[in-house]
């Protein structure tokens, strides 16, 4: 079955160049077949994600590979989402390559099933790691919105276009919905931390992160409203913004090891 | 004063406090914590670690300075939340005047005003006649979410540190067959422990009961994630361990007890022969040649143990390794090695329910208030044939360009 896996990663490579391609060329055709192709890597996508949920007895999130892969599907259901809503090409220029790369990134992880760890054995684990990776696809797609308007802005495009302006305010959407997102994942965090280890918090290399990544954006909130920065300066903050992700979600695994196991 | 005052309760201030923290929070992430002093000049080399532990840096979240800017935070939003409320009061009833009289910002052309307002009626808006024009409004109860976001932060901040504060948490090492009895009366009986469930699957496991000063009893098996609560105590299934088991005979009188050893112990009669007993461990390798390496750890039940004892007579030390079931003779003394004993590390927390309750309920509290932030934002439009205003105290601009959509004309500039 993991020969569905990397399937769905080819998908996912042939998708983003069709749509590269098509963009670069204006060939309205390669666009159609770069969405048909993402949408059937989602759904194969979705088979693999099911398929491995039914063969581990659990839901499929437990370890890196499993997260990173819940991580590129939400990223896929988001892209797929705001382009049913927005019908614009360029929410396939950002979330086809963001879903590429984290499913790339999971197949750089051990794929093997495991059973699940003591500690992850809990009712709060669904909530938690389900929320996690729906924010940080909100996260990502934004982060890739600031790259393509900070490119466009190069380009020379007016920050006062149609669609400059909407890519401005779908990254802040999307960053408002990787907030709440990233809230409840904090809040969930701490609860079950309570159950399991009778602690809400322990400054743990990857609550300190999370913590990190939601000021940030917080700050990034603040700017927004109250300072009405918008355009290029929230374009950097959204890029900037995604190294914190980044560093949350695979850094602070391989560099900073905590507490999140069930230790002696 | 009023100069220092607005500073204290400005974002500014806040943003600058949420910059610190993260600030602190990168540095206690990189610097490993709560370590001997030892430890940093091996890590980091001398002249770092003396920075380190000048600083503080080496336990940042328990540093002065942290709890500071934490507590500065604190009084920043509470004196920014005093302020704002009136105004979050106020503010529902200005935007619909505000709606109400406001100048046109779009045109209109005929038959657009009834397709905006049959759109806009079908988002949920309220519609209200007023001066010759309609006033369409949304998300009233939108003004309340940042006010509520900010309030529920503090309460965390406030209610989080009290619950801790207030909690009384005790770690006990409770042999299986043994009971406990805490300050207030509560009685804690371990029944059994074990480190597998019955397929060999890590479990860590414990059947308890807990009886209540005024009588309540509740039965129940504890492991990591389902603790056991009552009457407002917590028993967590937290550590464990494996004990040397030891029947100790007598073979003069022909008395023997089972002793339960958990830490190097001499066992003797006399005080001067007997059995010292250092460790038990989880198992052994036996070479081709006989020679045994002992297996130091394990994270399951103890496959194969044996015990390191000596065997002390007049003066004499032996080591011996011993097998469960073996029997050492050392005068009038025998030893028969048994299979270890796993228990159970309690860890025992008395927290206030009240408190607990409070902070679940200012945890919803605090998403259900950024969901009023993000995706409630109050907004009113302002109709009539000639033209149409969007007001709102947020830009507008995915609103915008839906009404634009509708009316197929070029977005305009969202929100008042
Ligand atoms: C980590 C702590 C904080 C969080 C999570 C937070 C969250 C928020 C959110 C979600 C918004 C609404 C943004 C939007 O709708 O786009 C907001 C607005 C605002 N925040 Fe904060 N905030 C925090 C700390 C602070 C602090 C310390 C201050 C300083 C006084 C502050 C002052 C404000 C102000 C004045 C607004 C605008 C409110 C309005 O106009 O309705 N915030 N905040």
């Amino acid at each position: 079955m993991q020969i569905l896996f990397f399937a769905v990663i080819l998908a996912y490579f042939a998708a983003m160049m069709a749509q590269l391609v098509g963009a670069a060329m204006k060939k309205p055709a390669f666009v159609k077949a770069a969405l048909g192709i993402f949408a059937l890597a989602f759904a194969a996508h979705t088979v693999f994600t099911v398929w491995r949920g039914i063969a581990a007895a659990r839901i499929p999130l437990a370890n890196q590979f499993e997260f990173a892969s819940g991580f590129a599907w939400s990223a896929a259901v988001l892209g797929l989402a705001l382009y049913m809503k927005l019908k614009q090409d360029w929410v396939l220029t950002v979330s086809i390559p963001a879903a590429f790369l984290v499913a790339s990134y999971a197949a750089f992880q051990p794929m093997e099933i495991r059973d699940l760890m003591p500690a992850l054995r809990s009712t709060w684990f669904a909530l938690h790691i389900g929320s996690a990776t729906f924010s940080y696809a909100a996260f990502a797609i934004a982060g890739g919105l600031g790259v393509r308007y900070l490119m466009m802005l190069k380009k020379g495009a007016d920050e006062k276009d149609t669609h400059m302006r909407q890519t401005d305010y779908m990254a802040y959407r999307l960053i408002c919905l990787g907030f709440l997102l990233l809230t409840v994942v904090i809040l969930s965090g701490a609860i079950w931390a309570e159950q399991a280890w009778s602690r809400w918090w322990s400054w743990d290399p990857k609550e300190t992160w999370a913590l990190i990544t939601w000021i940030f954006y917080a700050i990034y909130l603040h700017q927004r409203m109250r300072m009405n920065w918008q355009g290029k300066r929230m374009a950097w903050f959204a890029v900037i913004a995604v190294v914190l992700v980044i560093f949350t979600f695979a850094g602070v695994n391989k560099l900073l090891p905590g507490l999140h196991s069930y230790a002696v | 004063m009023k100069k220092a005052i607005d500073f204290l309760r400005s974002m500014r201030f806040g943003m600058i406090l949420l910059v610190l923290v993260m600030l602190l929070g990168f540095a206690g992430s990189m610097i490993v914590q709560q370590r001997e002093p030892m430890e940093y000049v091996r890590r980091y080399g001398e002249g770092a670690a003396k920075v380190i532990l000048a600083t503080g840096l080496d336990d940042v979240f328990s540093a002065p300075y942290f709890i500071a800017v934490l507590a500065a935070l604190s009084v920043n939003l509470l004196l920014c939340s005093i302020v704002r409320f009136p105004k979050v009061r106020g503010a529902a009833g200005r935007l619909k005047k505000q709606a109400e009289t406001c100048a046109m910002k779009e045109n209109l052309t005929g038959g657009d005003a009834k397709k905006l307002g049959d759109f806009l009626k079908a988002r949920g808006f309220k519609a209200s006649e007023a001066q010759s024009r309609t006033v369409y409004i949304k998300h009233m109860a939108g003004f309340y979410g940042s006010f509520l976001t900010h309030l529920s932060f503090l309460l965390i901040l406030a209610v989080g540190a009290a619950a801790v504060l207030t909690a009384d948490v005790q770690d006990r090492i409770v042999m299986p067959g043994e009971t406990i009895e805490l300050d207030g009366g509560m009685r804690i009986t371990v029944h059994s422990f074990a480190i597998e469930d019955e397929t060999g699957r890590l479990d860590f496991t414990s059947d308890i009961e807990m009886t209540a000063p005024d009588g309540q009893t509740k039965r129940g098996e504890i492991r990591v994630n389902e603790p056991m609560t009552l009457s407002g105590c917590k028993v967590y299934q937290q550590t464990y361990g494996t004990a040397g088991a030891v029947r100790v005979s007598n073979l003069i009188n022909g008395a023997s007890e089972d002793m339960t050893l958990t830490e190097p112990c001499m066992l003797t009669l006399d005080g001067i022969s007997g059995m010292f007993y250092n460790a038990v461990y989880p198992g052994y390798i036996e070479d081709e040649d006989g020679s045994i390496t002992l297996i130091t750890s394990s994270s399951g039940a103890y496959a194969d143990p044996v015990y390191d004892v000596m065997s002390v007579a007049e003066g004499d030390m032996t080591a011996v390794l011993a097998f469960p079931g073996e029997t050492l003779t050392i005068g009038d003394v025998s030893f028969t090695m048994l299979d270890p004993v796993s228990y159970p590390g309690l860890r025992i927390k008395e927290t206030s329910r009240v408190l607990l309750g409070a902070l679940y309920a200012v945890f919803v509290l605090m998403v259900a208030a950024l969901y009023l932030c993000f995706f409630m934002a109050p907004v009113a439009v302002a109709v009539d044939e000639t033209g149409y205003a969007v007001v709102s105290p947020k830009t507008q601009t995915g609103l915008m360009l839906d009404i634009a959509a509708v009316l197929e004309t070029k977005p305009a500039e969202g929100g008042a």
